[in-house]
C-alpha cells in the first residue's frame, strides 16, 4: 500500500512481515511446481524477486460483485498464497485500501505516473458502456474512460473474473447496461484472462507471480486463458470419470447413485465443456470441487455460461429456453403448432393430388372407347 | 454464440418445427389421396380385409423363401444395422435423457461400454450397406442422390456421436455441437426423403395387403 | 454423500512384482543422468515429482529404490518441510508442506546439499550486527 517505502525490495519487505528467506524460496518452489515449470525456475523466481523492487499493482473494480477479491483474500488460515500481497505493491484497490475519496485517487494516479509503462493493471468485472458509460461510475468518472486511461500505462492487463474476461452476469441476456469485457475496450496491450466465477485464488496469484517474475506472458488459449491452469477441462481430470465412461449416473440429488459418487452429467453438470484447474487444485487450498460435493459444474470460466441453458440440463439435452429447462409442455407447443401447419399443407398438397387424379380419370374415360 | 449452444438451442428448435412440420405434411397427403375406386366383387368381408392388412404387415417382413436366396444378405444387413441404431439411440443414457427432457418419460439405458461396442459394430454395418449399394448392379442402377444423401446425414450422426463419447478429434465442446447439429440436419432432412419409409411402411404394407385381401389373394 | 476415500476406484498395479515400473526407471534414469552433470560440471537440478504421473506405488517403489541416508532435515518456515538425503550421495527428497499440512511441493534435488537448508549469505553480516549488540546489552545488563 502507499504508505509503504517504495524503494524497499521484496525481500526486505517480506522480512519485514516476518516472512522467511526459507519461506519465501518454499511459496516460489509450491508456485513453480503449480504451474507446471521447471523446479529451478522456483528457485530463480524466488532469487530475482527477492532482490527487485515491488513490482507495482494497479486494481480496478467495476461491475462486479467483489467475489474475484474475496476469493484471492478470503482464506480460513492465512496461506502461502497470502504472501502475493507481501511481494506486489498493490497501489491502488478501492476495496482494500484504508484510504478514500481524493487521497485514494491522488494515490491511483501517481502511481500509474510513476510507474508508467511497468505497472500490472488488474481488473475486475465488466465495463458498462449504455447512458455514455454512466451505470458504472467512481469519482466521477465513467468505467470506461477510467479503464482506456489506466490501460495506456500498463505493461500487461489481468483480466481477473468472468466478468472481466468475457462480460460474465452483466453481459448475459439481455444485458441491459451494454456491457463489455475488458477486451472489448482495450485492444493494444497484452491481456491475459483469468476466468471463473470466481477464479481458484491459486491459479489468480500464480499468474500473477509468473507475469511480475519473468515479464512475460504466459502460454494462452484462443479466450486468453493461461493454458497450464485452463488447458483441461474438468472431465479430463474428474476422480468420477470412471463412473461416466461405465454410464452409472446420478439420475436426481442424492438418491443412491448420487450417494455412491456416480457421474453428475444427467444433472447438468457442465465439466465435458468446462476449462479450468477445478478438478486438480480444488477449492478451499484444496479441499474440495463442486462435483466432488455433489453438484454438478457450472462451467462458470467460460463464455456466456449464464445462457447455456439451464445448469441442470445434461448437455445431451435442448437448451433453447431462456430461464429454466426445456419442458415437454413447451416442445408440445412448438410440435403442435408446426404440425398444424404442416397440416394444412398436406391437405392443400392433397388437394392438388386429388385434383389431378380427378383429371387423368376423366382423360382416360374421355380416351376409352364408349359403351360396355 | 459457440456452436454448441446453437446446436443444442436455436438449431434444434428449428430443425424439431421443421421435422414435425414436414412429416405431418407428408403424412396427411398421402392419406387423403384417393385410392381408386375397386369395382369388383369383394372375395373377402370387410373384417376379413383389414385382417390381411395387419397379416401382410408382419408376413412382408421377411421374404419368401424363393427369393431369399438373392434378397437374404441385404435383408440380415438391414435389420442389423436398424436394430444397432435403435440399440444406440433409445438405450444409451444421455440420450435417453434427452428424450426424458423432450417428453417427460424416461427408461432404464444399458452400460456405456455394451453401447459403444453396438454403435461400432453399426458403424462398421453402414459401410457394408453403402459397399453393397455400389457394388451390386442392380441397386446401383437404382440408387439415386435420396438414397446416397440419407445414408451420408446418418453416418455423419454416427461417426460425430462416436468421436464425442471417445473424445477424439478435437476438443469435446466441438465434437458435441458436431453431433447435435447433424442430427439437426437429419431432423431437417429425414420429411423430405427416403427416410420417411419409417412413417410410411407399415400403413403402406397394411394398404397393399388389404386391398390384396378384398381381390381373395395372400401377401 | 460418500467421502472420497470410499469411492471405489481401481487403481491397476503398475507392473509385475519383481520389476519396477516403466514410470519409476525414468525417473531413476534422469537421476543418474543429473548426478552425472553435477559431479562433472557441478551444476544442481531438480525434478519436481508433482510434474509426473507416479501412482502410489510409483511413488512407494522409488522411495524404495532410493532407500534412506544419514541426513535428515525438518524445516519450519509457514509449514513443516522435510529433506531426506536418500542412500545416494547427492540426491535428496524434499517434500514442502504449508501450515495445514497439506503437500504443496515434492521433488527430488540433485544437489551437494539443497540450497535452502543453508543460510543466506546477504543476512549474516546483518545477523553479526544483531548479535554484538545483544552480547553488549546483556553484558551492560549484568554489570548494573
Amino acid at each position: 500500500m502507499p504508505h509503504d517505502n517504495e524503494d524497499v525490495t521484496v525481500g526486505e519487505m517480506l522480512r519485514r512481515h516476518g516472512i522467511s528467506r526459507r519461506s519465501f524460496i518454499k511459496f516460489c518452489t509450491a508456485a513453480a511446481s503449480a504451474m507446471a515449470l521447471p523446479p529451478m525456475m522456483g528457485r530463480a523466481m524466488a532469487e530475482q524477486l527477492r532482490n527487485a523492487r515491488r513490482p507495482s499493482v494497479i486494481y480496478l473494480s467495476f461491475q462486479e460483485c467483489t467475489g474475484c477479491l474475496e476469493s484471492l483474500t478470503r482464506s480460513f488460515a492465512p496461506t502461502i498464497e497470502s504472501l502475493i500481497f507481501n511481494i506486489i505493491s498493490l497501489d491502488y484497490d478501492d476495496t482494500l485500501m484504508a484510504a478514500a475519496g481524493e487521497a485514494a485517487e491522488t494515490a491511483r494516479t501517481k502511481a500509474m505516473h510513476d510507474n508508467f509503462g511497468k505497472y500490472v493493471l488488474v481488473v475486475d468485472g465488466s465495463v458498462p458502456t449504455g447512458a455514455g458509460g454512466g451505470y458504472c461510475t467512481a469519482g466521477g468518472q465513467s468505467a470506461v474512460d477510467i479503464l482506456r486511461e489506466a490501460a495506456k500505462g500498463a505493461a500487461a492487463i489481468v483480466c481477473v473474473g468472468t466478468c472481466a474476461s468475457f462480460g460474465g452476469i452483466p453481459f448475459a441476456d439481455p444485458n441491459p447496461t451494454q456491457a463489455w469485457p475488458v477486451t472489448g475496450i482495450v485492444g493494444d496491450k497484452p491481456i491475459i484472462n483469468v476466468s471463473g466465477c470466481p477464479p481458484i485464488p491459486e491459479v489468480i496469484t500464480g499468474t500473477l507471480l509468473q507475469f511480475v517474475t519473468t515479464g512475460k506472458v504466459p502460454d494462452l488459449d484462443e479466450h486468453r486463458r493461461p493454458k497450464v491452469f485452463f488447458g483441461n477441462t474438468i472431465h479430463d481430470r474428474c476422480y468420477r470419470r470412471p463412473f461416466y465412461d461405465e454410464g452409472k449416473f446420478a439420475k436426481s440429488f442424492d438418491d443412491e447413485g448420487a450417494r455412491n459418487g456416480w457421474c453428475l452429467y444427467e444433472l447438468g453438470c457442465k465439466g465435458p465443456t468446462t476449462y479450468n484447474a477445478c478438478a486438480t487444485l480444488k477449492w478451499n487450498g484444496g479441499t474440495s470441487f463442486p462435483i466432488e460435493s455433489g453438484h454438478g459444474c457450472l462451467g462458470c470460466s467460460e463464455p456466456g455460461f449464464w445462457d447455456k441453458g439451464s445448469f441442470y440440463s445434461a448437455l445431451s439435452t435442448p437448451a433453447w429456453g431462456k430461464a429454466g429447462e426445456t419442458s415437454p409442455l413447451e416442445v408440445l407447443k412448438i410440435a403442435g403448432a408446426a404440425a398444424a401447419v404442416g397440416g394444412v399443407v398436406g391437405a392443400a398438397s392433397a388437394g392438388v393430388g386429388r385434383m389431378r387424379q380427378h383429371r387423368q380419370e376423366q382423360q382416360s374415360a374421355d380416351n376409352e372407347p364408349k359403351g360396355g | 454464440m459457440d456452436l454448441l449452444t446453437f446446436a443444442r438451442g436455436s438449431g434444434l428448435k428449428v430443425a424439431l418445427a421443421v421435422f414435425c412440420l414436414g412429416v405431418v405434411w407428408r403424412i396427411v397427403a398421402f392419406a387423403l389421396l384417393r385410392i381408386r375406386r375397386d369395382l369388383n366383387e369383394p372375395r373377402a368381408s370387410m373384417v376379413k380385409s383389414l385382417g390381411g392388412g395387419l397379416l401382410a404387415v408382419g408376413s412382408r417382413s421377411w421374404p419368401h423363401p424363393e427369393f431369399i436366396g438373392r434378397t437374404g444378405a441385404g435383408e440380415a444387413l438391414g435389420y442389423s444395422y436398424h436394430l444397432g441404431l435403435f440399440a444406440v439411440v433409445l438405450l444409451f443414457g444421455p440420450h435417453i435423457t434427452f428424450f426424458g427432457s423432450l417428453f417427460g418419460v424416461t427408461w432404464p439405458a444399458l452400460p456405456s461400454s455394451v453401447i459403444t461396442v453396438i454403435s461400432v459394430l453399426t458403424f462398421t454395418l453402414f459401410l457394408a450397406v453403402l459397399f453393397r449399394r455400389v457394388t451390386h448392379p442392380v441397386l446401383r442402377m437404382l440408387s439415386n442422390f435420396d438414397d446416397y444423401f440419407s445414408w451420408f446425414i446418418t453416418m455423419l450422426v454416427i461417426v460425430t456421436g462416436l468421436a464425442a463419447t471417445a473424445h477424439i478429434g478435437g476438443p469435446y465442446e466441438t465434437l458435441l455441437g458436431l453431433h447435435i447439429l447433424s442430427f439437426d440436419a437429419l431432423l431437417v432432412w429425414f420429411p423430405f426423403g427416403k427416410l420417411m419409409h419409417a412413417f410410411y411402411i407399415f400403413p403402406s404394407r397394411a394398404i397393399n395387403g388389404s386391398l390384396l385381401a378384398r381381390k381373395g389373394a395372400i401377401s | 454423500m460418500s467421502r472420497l476415500a470410499q469411492i471405489p476406484i481401481r487403481i491397476e498395479p503398475a507392473a509385475a512384482a519383481d520389476g519396477l515400473g516403466g514410470g519409476v526407471t525414468a525417473v531413476l534414469h534422469e537421476i543418474v543422468t543429473l548426478l552425472e552433470r553435477l559431479a562433472t560440471v557441478a551444476e544442481p537440478a531438480a525434478i519436481d515429482l508433482r510434474s509426473l504421473p507416479m501412482s502410489p506405488q510409483d511413488r512407494a517403489e522409488l522411495q524404495r529404490a532410493l532407500g534412506e541416508g544419514e541426513v535428515q532435515a525438518t524445516l519450519n518456515a509457514e509449514g513443516i518441510s522435510r529433506i531426506q538425503e536418500t542412500r545416494v550421495p547427492g540426491v535428496w527428497w524434499v517434500e514442502h508442506r504449508d501450515r495445514q499440512g497439506e503437500l504443496i511441493a515434492e521433488l527430488i534435488e540433485v544437489t551437494l546439499v539443497p540450497e535452502i537448508l543453508a543460510s543466506a549469505s546477504d543476512e549474516i553480516a546483518a545477523g553479526a550486527r544483531a548479535l554484538r549488540e545483544q552480547i553488549t546489552l546483556t553484558a551492560a545488563a549484568r554489570r548494573r
